[in-house]
């Protein structure tokens, strides 16, 4: 079968095998264009991407390799602002500019390239000059869903982060007075460059995701089995069971029965020590009743589940404390009003999160498991109706205060199927220069080297502050200055140059051949490395790092707009020249 | 480990070194025209690099689909003007989703053509030469031409031949006979990037035991106990449609098939009571899809280019030899040395010692050979020395030798014997030594 050549005319398929089976037909042209994706973040998440507009300052390599990764799967809009005209030098690095836009405005020119790969996303050139806005317009920022920045001076890049982070007052705050006036600025993206070395950070006051897709999979409760699956556990009787049915009986109920058991006969306390633990096991091995029973050589592999005590994640316990949880009001966001209610729900026996549906696969009959399945959906049910029922308490009690709305079903349902896994990351003000001396201890200890290409790229940017040019490419002194601004950030934390290390190879007496120890690479040596590298091409726009940082950068924009996966937290430091990435939290 | 490609000084001039238009290289030239503090004593700064990597130096890209777009692209904008591609696949809709270098009306068309037009339009001065069509049509002389070979295929099997084919290669004689295989991967967020160098570091295979394995569904589970939408849908493509289709083969890039198969797991579903089938899902299971999109190709693929141009050019140290990154949860990545395997059956040399159990038959040893997640072998057939033990093909040989599945292995293998096992899609033969226990 040939697909249709143009795939915005095309329409639901018709599917002859299907006609008459009720089932629906085949998926349409999007869903077909978007399969591989849908299938990571669904079509909720398709939507998000679909009504976000992004702004990226500069049209750069790296700009564009970002644009190119978001315009693929189907942002809604993108601009780009650039008021210079593109020369030779852009032109070969960039993969969205041709021969023909020499001489021409580099953001309509990109937006050209970039425009075609996708008939569904609005393009836009912005040819202002950056200053201009900032000096004249400075609330035209606010219209976007997301903006960044790669590669601007370090003076211009202060003003914008400045004015996204000064006029944005995140729930956090705590100000119950400032709820009229609230505006929350769009998070910014900050991506910097240069040869080899990249990093990139996201300014974002607060970011909540219910949709982690974290691998961590919901309590089964095991320890704390809800009445109707106690019940059930009890109602089987392993003893009279044929073979065939023994060795079909899914693990969760065996070990929910013996568990039971093993209370009964231990002052209702679950095993504990090694011992016990042990016995517990032996117990279920001696229920067999032929050798190859799988399903309760799976039930002494998941054992450890009846000893893992079911309760509120301390991660989830602190978002109960957080200050927007704590200062509550109408407005706040909807992440919020389902945190308190969670908060209640816990309070309240068995004073476990709400349980998940999702039953894994497991050695059964279809008849067992599609029971025990249906056990747990039932419960799961119950659950969802108490949160909420105290959901709507919490709402209408808002209501009566003026404040108002209720939180979409379909949220509810999200939240309460991924309670376990909530995510709440709060930024901070992004300042390449790090000032936060505590910060910069930590993250020079947990991670040098990336603390290295991050102040080495810190120190281009100051560089140029201070000079109004770039290093001279390779060019001692320039070196020198940016070296030195990068040991005094370094001092402020308290570090020292540490010793050179003694050349003991020479004193050593023994003759046998000893393997060298590979030698530690201490911080001084990262940052000479990432300041060489830095001094080495300090605008080089490498294609292959623009198209590496194009990737990472559009992974991030895609978690934090469709608020699926968990972005990063933090400064993320690449150093493609030894093939390493480091996170820290500056 | 220290392995260059050694840049031959400049033949005549920089004839094709020299950019279309001024400044083209400005930024790359930027890294050639000095070392960093960690590049190797044999960079040759300015000129001879530049000749080298522009004028001489030939690649082959296999794969042209997310991978290979974002490959192409980059290798050319590098600097790297004699570009092959090998694609033996066309154009899906569901590939526009990443695959940049193709628009709606080249739907169906060859990727490797459609790539190498694209590439050449776009950036001038680029040679790229497209080849429609398997790796396997291509022989060692094919191979030999070129300097460094990058892989983005999402295929376990085409790697492998690959791995194997450059491993066979090499001739310690001839310097020219290594050639660097940097291969790339990717599922989701997630994805690999690596440097081989047949027979010095760890080769494909010495790695296979880090595939995930995929998911099989034991045969007794989805014909008596479906518990998974799941098991309802490979019942009805592995049981159900050569049942009724008798001899028509199953294809899975027809629409119509899948929703066949969708219709009848959906029947199946009812009647357990299993939520969950849907079109979708029964295309992903039969297809064997793995999620993927643009920005997890841009990664691996900026990855592999990096580091064949830091081989091409000795730039800064290549990667050594394995870097991983999971893009879920933050930005995590991890660089390790991956170890080579002295007894991989494709770059070891050694043979693999395997205990046998007493009781096993030769039907028990095939089905160990084929579930083991470091020998990963489909159909193998096995040999003692000239004598065959057990034959997949020709017919009359599998006839023959078939009643010695039924045997116990020490009834036909002494203790230490060697035995030798072949799979037709595999270029190489791996050779066990067994031990009863
Ligand atoms: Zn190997």
């Amino acid at each position: 079968m040939k697909e249709s050549q143009d795939i915005e005319s095309a329409t639901v398929q018709l599917s002859p095998v299907l006609e008459t089976t009720g089932l629906p037909g085949l998926p349409d042209s999007k869903e077909r264009r978007y399969d591989r994706q849908l299938r990571l973040w669904a079509a909720s998440g398709q939507s998000a991407l679909e009504s976000a507009h992004i702004l990226v300052l500069g049209a750069s390599p790296t700009s564009t390799s970002i644009l190119k990764n978001l315009v693929l799967p189907g942002i809604g809009a993108f601009t780009i602002l650039d008021d210079g005209v593109v020369e030779g030098k852009d032109l070969g690095a960039n993969f969205f500019l041709e021969t023909d836009s020499l001489g021409k405005n580099k953001a309509e020119e990109a937006i050209k390239h970039l425009g075609e790969l996708n008939d569904s996303v609005a393009a836009h050139a912005e040819t202002r000059a950056l200053e201009s806005i900032l000096d004249d317009d400075p609330t035209y920022l606010h219209k976007f869903s997301l903006i960044i920045a790669e590669n601007i001076p370090q003076r211009i890049l202060e003003r914008v982060t400045a004015l996204l982070w000064d006029s944005s007052t995140g729930a956090g705050d705590g100000d119950a007075d400032a709820d009229a006036s609230q505006t929350v600025a769009p998070p910014l993206i900050v991506v910097r460059t240069s040869g080899f070395l990249a990093d990139f950070g996201i300014q974002l006051k607060e970011h909540s995701i219910i949709t982690t897709h974290s691998d961590s999979a919901a309590s089964l409760r095991i320890d704390k089995p809800f009445p109707s699956l106690l019940a059930h556990a009890f109602s089987l009787n392993f003893d009279k069971m044929d073979v065939t049915d023994h060795g079909h009986i899914p693990f969760v109920v065996i070990l929910v029965r013996v568990l039971q058991e093993w209370k009964n006969d231990h002052a209702g306390k679950a095993p504990s020590t090694y011992a016990e633990k042990q016995e517990f096991k032996q117990r279920i091995v001696k229920m067999k009743k032929k050798d190859d029973e799988e399903n309760f050589d799976e039930a002494v592999a998941q054992a450890y589940k009846a000893w893992t005590n079911t309760i509120v994640p301390s991660e989830i316990e602190a978002l109960f404390n957080d200050p927007s949880t704590k200062n509550l009001t109408a407005n706040s966001d909807p992440f919020y009003h389902l945190v308190h209610a969670l908060q209640i729900y816990t309070s309240q026996p068995p004073h476990t999160l709400p349980l998940s549906a999702t039953l894994p696969d497991m050695k059964s009959d279809t008849k067992s498991y599609i029971h025990l399945q249906r056990l747990y959906k039932e419960q799961a049910a119950e659950d969802k109706a108490r949160f909420t029922d105290i959901l709507r308490g919490i709402e209408a009690g808002a209501a009566g205060a003026g404040g108002g709305g209720s939180v979409a079903l379909g949220m509810v349902d999200d939240f309460v199927k991924n309670a376990h896994a909530l995510r709440l990351i709060r930024g901070k003000k992004w300042t390449g220069l790090t000032d936060d001396v505590e910060a910069l201890t930590l993250a020079r200890e947990m991670a040098p080297a990336a603390v290295a290409t991050h102040l080495s790229l810190s120190a281009l940017y100051a560089f140029e502050g201070k000079n109004g040019r770039l290093p001279k490419p390779g060019d001692g002194a320039d070196r020198e200055e940016m070296t030195a601004w990068v040991k005094a950030r370094l001092t402020a934390t308290g570090w020292a140059p540490e010793p050179e290390p003694e050349d003991s190879a020479m004193t050593g007496a023994d003759e046998e051949e000893e393997e060298p120890m590979p030698k530690e690479i201490t911080l001084w040596e990262h940052v000479t490395n990432a300041v060489g590298e830095v001094s080495r091409a300090p605008a080089a726009e490498l294609p292959t790092t623009a198209a590496l940082m194009g990737g990472m950068v559009a992974q991030e924009v895609i978690k934090v707009i469709t608020k699926q996966y968990i972005p990063i937290d933090g400064v993320c430091a690449v150093d493609l020249a030894s093939s390493t990435t480091g996170t820290v939290k500056v | 480990m220290s392995v260059a490609v050694e840049a031959p000084p400049a033949a005549n001039g920089a004839s094709s070194s020299s950019p279309q238009y001024p400044d083209q290289y400005y930024y790359v030239d930027q890294i050639l025209d000095r070392p960093g503090p960690r590049t190797d004593e044999a960079f040759s700064a300015g000129d001879p690099v530049k000749s080298f990597l522009r004028e001489q130096c030939k690649i082959l890209v296999i794969g042209a689909g997310g991978l290979g777009c974002e490959i192409l692209a980059n290798l050319a904008l590098m600097g790297f003007k004699d570009i092959h591609v090998i694609d033996m696949d066309t154009i899906d809709i569901s590939n526009l989703n990443r695959q940049f270098l193709f628009r709606p009306k080249d739907v169906g068309q060859p990727k490797a053509t459609v790539a190498a037009e694209f590439i050449m339009k776009r950036v001038p001065g680029v040679k790229v030469t497209p080849y429609y069509g398997k790796i396997q049509d291509k022989d060692d002389d094919y191979y030999m031409q070129f300097n460094i070979v990058i892989c983005g295929l999402d295929s376990v099997e085409a790697r492998r031949w690959i791995n194997a084919t450059l491993v066979n290669l090499v001739d310690p004689e001839n310097p020219e006979s290594l050639k660097p295989l940097i291969d790339g991967g990717t599922e989701g967020f997630k994805g690999q990037s690596r440097v081989i160098f047949p027979t010095i570091s760890s080769c494909y295979e010495c790695s296979l035991d880090m595939l995930n394995k995929p998911t099989a569904f034991p045969i007794c589970t989805i014909a008596n106990t479906p518990r998974l939408p799941e098991h309802c849908i490979e019942w009805a493509s592995v049981l159900e449609w050569p049942k009724v289709h008798a001899d028509k083969k199953m294809d899975t890039d027809d629409p119509e098939h899948i929703s066949w198969l969708y219709k009848v797991a959906s029947k199946r579903a009812k009647e357990f009571k299993i939520e969950g089938v849907t079109w979708q899902l029964t295309q992903g299971v039969v297809k064997n899809i793995i999620p993927a999109i643009a920005s997890t190709n841009a990664i691996i693929a900026a990855s592999c280019c990096n580091e064949a141009f830091k081989i091409a050019t000795t730039a800064a140290p290549f990667l050594n030899n394995y870097w991983m990154l999971i893009g879920t949860d933050g930005v995590y990545s991890y660089t390790f040395e991956h170890e080579k395997k002295s007894d991989c059956p494709v770059c070891g040399g050694e043979t693999m010692d395997v205990e046998v159990g007493k009781g096993w038959t030769i039907e028990r040893l095939i089905e160990w050979l084929t579930e083991n997640q470091k020998i990963q072998i489909k159909k193998p057939s096995l040999s003692l020395g000239t004598k065959p033990i057990y034959f997949q093909a020709p017919p009359q040989l599998e006839e023959s030798t078939r009643p010695n599945l039924e045997k116990k292995v020490h009834e036909l293998i002494p203790e230490g014997g060697e035995v030798t096992v072949t799979a037709s899609t595999l270029p190489f033969t791996l050779t066990l030594r067994l031990a009863f226990v």
